[in-house]
């Protein structure tokens, strides 16, 4: 997940293209990760040495790996580590925006950095999300805002991303925004969760997001907005809702669904304090709304 | 009797079986018609809420009934006691996304058959049907 996160982190910065991204996101099972990726990844080698390694290897027609070891850059157990991390996920995203000329492996490594520093990470969380664990990554994502890092909300969020990944859109990227005033929904799909905690939970989407996840979810193309669309859109948030029910309910905490409710051209209902937090897919987002009510 | 006169008594077997899918969702049910379809059910009626499953129910006598919980007007737990009550024979699914532990208790006090949680494979539909059709109790 973290390959999709970093992605998606590299186009919001103008760091890549929207065409480069998805170019090297269809080439990442033809890519393999070089060693000069791996070992400026892994602190071993600055990005700069990698470079004299590499010209050294178009003369000398030696493995990057050899000359490495023989300059005394790196040991023979770090290489054997390295060659063990060649499958890492953003790491092959990474080396396949080198090979197709995208970015350099110095600007790929600083917005590696710059991901860390963004996100306030230590090395320690950071290895962990770049593990593919899902928990750190949200956790560092409300982690931006204090105020909404409560357990029951990272536990909804997690859960949410788990359900985007497998029901909708594995090319997934979440940010905490803030609702602006006046909020207009275009579609406005809602469900109210009822109990000890007693939530409002929506997802607003534009026409093709809308369409994009009915589609999705109902494993068909749904071309235009009507009953099929607004079952499917409805029921993926009334699944994700029952899912999170069941998880809380199995930590002895007992929640109530109510029906979901879906409108077209709708204003948020007056809520105290919402969240919103942008859901970016592989083409366009949307936003998710949750609000503790009384 | 050939193995097939087997196999041809189990189809007409599951042509003679009326089911009857409760969701509000109309994708689910088209979800879950298409599913039993396919395993060769053919007498399936359709509800959307809790009251109408009661209504077709009590038309239809029903042997098996999928049966949502979260719905509108009447829910699918409030809709299995009214069922149970009147056809105790009717072996009612509950097919929920809300498989919680309080449901689950209302679900099996209410008398219902078994607890799919959704999202609902083929799989999942292939078994209870088995189990359902073969007269097996809960």
């Amino acid at each position: 997940m973290f390959t999709q996160y970093f992605g998606h982190y590299l186009l919001n910065r103008n760091i890549v293209s929207l065409i480069q991204l998805q170019e090297a996101m269809e080439q990442l099972e033809n890519t393999r990760v070089k060693l000069g990726v791996l070992s400026v990844n892994a602190g071993y080698m600055s990005a700069a040495r990698a470079e004299e390694v590499h010209q050294l290897q178009a003369r000398m027609d030696k493995r990057f790996g050899e000359i490495a070891v023989e300059r005394g850059y790196m040991t023979e157990e770090q290489l054997e580590q390295l060659l063990g991390m060649q499958k890492e996920g953003h790491l092959v995203l990474g080396q396949a925006l080198i090979d197709q000329g995208a970015i350099t492996l110095d600007q790929f490594t600083a917005a590696l950095e710059q991901y860390k520093a963004d996100h306030l990470l230590s090395d320690d969380q950071f290895e962990a999300i770049k593990n593919g664990n899902i928990e750190e990554l949200i956790a560092a994502v409300l982690k931006l805002d204090a105020s909404i890092d409560q357990p029951w909300f990272r536990e909804y969020l997690s859960l949410f991303a788990k359900n985007m990944i497998r029901f909708i859109d594995p090319m997934l990227y979440l940010e905490v925004n803030a609702v602006p005033q006046g909020y207009q929904s275009e579609w406005l799909v809602s469900q109210n969760i009822e109990g000890t905690v007693t939530l409002f939970t929506a997802l607003s989407m534009n026409e093709g997001a809308f369409l994009r996840t009915a589609s999705a979810y109902a494993q068909e193309e749904i071309q235009a907005p009507g009953e099929l669309a607004e079952a499917s859109v409805g029921e993926f948030l009334n699944l994700h809702n029952g899912l999170f029910l069941v998880s809380m309910s199995n930590q002895g905490i007992e929640l109530g669904l109510k029906p979901q409710q879906i409108e077209h051209r709708a204003a948020l209902p007056a809520l105290a304090t919402s969240y919103l937090i942008t859901v970016y897919m592989s083409e366009g987002s949307f936003e998710l709304i949750v609000a503790p009510r009384g | 009797m050939t193995y097939t006169g087997v196999n041809e008594r189990a189809d007409t077997m599951k042509k003679e079986l009326t089911i009857l899918i409760c969701d509000d969702s109309v994708l689910i049910r088209k979800k879950l018609r298409g599913a039993l379809e396919e395993l060769g059910y053919a007498d399936i009626h359709e509800a959307h809420d809790g009251e109408q499953a009661v209504a077709i129910s009590l038309e239809r006598h029903p042997q098996i009934v999928f049966m949502d919980i979260v719905m509108p007007v009447k829910t699918g737990i409030e809709a299995l006691r009214e069922i149970i009550a009147a056809l105790p024979e009717t072996k009612v699914v509950m097919a929920s996304s809300v498989g919680t532990q309080s449901n689950l208790k209302e679900a099996i006090k209410a008398g219902a058959y078994d607890f799919i949680q959704k999202p609902l494979s083929q799989d999942a539909i292939a078994r209870v049907m088995e189990k359902a059709s073969a007269g097996g109790g809960a």
